[in-house]
């Protein structure tokens, strides 16, 4: 295994503050993800983990501060901008089209690479049917590499809930994205699901290098696969650092553990 | 049994056509949740353009040709309807994003009304033909099975086979093209399909057009069987019975549903008709649905909803 480079910053959330009416979701937080790294985002229930990956990923628009991808600084984007300039991402709770099977979940991930126009493709002939095979053959690479080549015709919502936690994975994977930000990807998940969806995530970033900003509750899982993590409490962020830091800094144990009075 | 069969007959044909307006409520409800009440004036509208145009069209470029004035028609008219697509997703439903599904369909009936008026003031309200050269003679099948064979109207039977090509046609689009996909992940989850970068609103558009083009293709069949006029905005009256029946959100659904509707209506017009006085065609629809509801409430092929409590 060849020690990966962590490189650039590629994304720079700088003082995002959001709101929801009187609600505060997000007070202040600024913190960066550089290229090739795990970064967890964790913290207890409510802290606004979620909200701020909807925030990176252009579903909430924050009242204040700026998201900088790449050295291009947006303030309002939509969902499927960001998902152009090369950001995808996983649920929280699922989001498959459930009527469609593995391979078409899979090849809707594959949207934005095609370039035939609709009347190519009612006609189905010539430069469309080739794009088609062309995609196909990388949804097989994505298929085999997530071992659910079992599955492959059968249609998502008849899957057990650990394999439609892999192929919302394989959907966002299917985009071949920069950045893949994962909505805690082993909640729910029994050990052995668990196992198997850190090595998913960890092959990811290490065969093709992308970065990973991911929101996990298992302390566990996120100490041992992050390379540096943000903690957020009540929407402020109280700890920023590698696991190690992280773990002994005096804010963080006493959100999680509470604090003696 | 051959009047029983040719009753038969004539009622998967009138069925075929339901299933055509059916089919444009299913497209429009499975992709943006809009119970799109303004299908049967999108048939009206495109049929107008369609009978209009076939007059203009050939007079305007000095062309003798049938073939060629309909098809530069039909060119027109589809162009038409996607230039009301376009004005429906960006003028109205684009700006009604998660609004209640009752909000989208008082707006839908807005935009009947609208373009039942519009088409009206744009291309007259006399009653025009449409003349694309189907067979108007009748013609008599197993001549030696029955006595006096099947009597089968020609026209019946090529408007029965366009439809069938049209719902084969369109079912391969939505199964195996790539836009055909998209549309289906928008239906199946919104927000996921943003995530993944598939453009809502040109979806949306996509689909109304598609909607049209169904629209068209039934306008133009129930046009030149009975002419172009104001009561063909009601044949939704007559699909709507049908895609309760068959399931809101299923395409087979709409086909089955429309050719159980138009065999149940023909034969119980002849079979049971005289025992009420006759008449019962027009409600028939609505009694068959109301027993399917009672026993399933999805419909016969729509998605069963189960709440977690």
């Amino acid at each position: 295994m060849v020690e990966k480079a962590i490189g650039e910053v590629i994304l720079d959330i700088k003082n995002i503050s959001l709101r929801f009416g009187g609600v505060k979701a997000l007070t202040d937080i600024s913190f960066n993800v550089r290229e090739h790294e795990v970064r967890a985002i964790i913290g207890p229930n409510g802290a606004g983990k979620s909200s701020m990956l909807n925030c990176i990923n252009g579903v909430y628009a924050p009242q204040e501060g700026s998201i900088t991808f790449r050295g291009k600084t947006f303030g309002h984007m939509n969902s499927r901008q960001v998902a152009e300039m090369g950001v995808a991402r996983t649920f929280q709770n699922l989001a498959l089209f459930k009527g469609m099977n593995v391979i078409d979940n899979l090849m809707s991930g594959r949207n934005l690479k095609m370039k035939t126009n609709i009347f190519q493709q009612a006609l189905y002939w010539g430069a469309a049917q080739r794009e088609e095979t062309a995609h196909r053959e990388f949804v097989e690479k994505i298929i085999d590499f997530l071992e659910i080549q079992a599955y492959r015709k059968t249609p998502v919502g008849r899957l057990p809930y650990g394999l439609q936690k892999r192929v919302d994975l394989g959907r966002a994977l299917a985009m071949e994205p920069q950045v893949l930000l994962l909505d805690e990807p082993m909640a729910g998940m029994n050990v052995e699901e668990k196992q198997d969806m850190c090595r998913f995530v960890l092959d990811v970033n290490e065969e093709f290098g992308t970065t990973i900003v991911l929101i996990e509750h298992d302390m566990g899982v996120v100490m041992d696969i992050s390379d540096r993590v943000v903690v957020l409490d009540y929407g402020k962020k109280i700890g920023d650092g590698t696991p190690d830091e992280v773990r002994a800094n005096p804010d963080v144990i006493s959100a999680y553990l509470g604090t003696s009075h | 049994m051959g009047p029983f069969l040719e009753t038969l007959i004539g009622g998967l044909m009138s069925g075929m056509l339901y299933s055509l307006v059916a089919l444009g409520f299913v497209l429009i409800f499975k992709a943006s949740g809009v119970f799109n009440f303004a299908q049967g004036a999108m048939v009206l509208f495109a049929a107008l353009a369609m009978a209009r145009f076939s007059e203009w069209l050939p007079a305007l470029l000095g062309t003798e040709s049938k073939v060629l004035g309909n098809v530069l028609a039909f060119i027109a008219a589809m162009a038409l309807m996607i230039v009301v697509a376009w004005l429906i997703e960006h003028l109205v439903l684009g700006r009604l994003v998660n609004q209640e599904g009752i909000t989208l369909l008082m707006a839908t009936l807005g935009i009947t009304y609208f373009l039942d008026g519009f088409g009206q003031t744009l291309f007259g309200s006399e009653i025009y033909k449409i003349d694309i050269g189907l067979p108007k003679d009748p013609m008599f099948l197993m001549e030696d099975v029955f006595q006096g064979g099947l009597l089968v109207n020609k026209e019946d039977l090529y408007a029965a086979g366009i439809a069938a090509a049209l719902v084969i046609g369109l079912s391969a689009f939505f199964q195996y093209t790539s836009t055909g996909r998209a549309l289906r992940a928008v239906a199946d989850d919104h927000q996921a399909a943003q995530s993944i970068g598939i453009p809502l609103s040109r979806i949306w558009v996509i689909v109304w057009s598609v909607a049209g083009f169904v629209a068209l293709v039934a306008g133009v069949i129930w046009g030149s069987k009975l002419g172009v006029q104001f009561s063909l905005s009601l044949v939704a009256l007559k699909a709507l019975p049908v895609v309760i029946l068959g399931g809101l959100t299923s395409v087979p659904g709409a086909i089955i549903g429309g050719l159980i509707i138009g065999v149940g209506e023909k034969l119980s017009e002849v079979f049971i008709g005289p025992m009420f006085g006759g008449g019962i065609e027009i409600w028939f629809g609505y009694v068959l649905v109301l027993f399917v509801l009672l026993i399933r409430p999805q419909g016969l092929f729509g998605e069963k909803i189960i709440d977690r409590v």
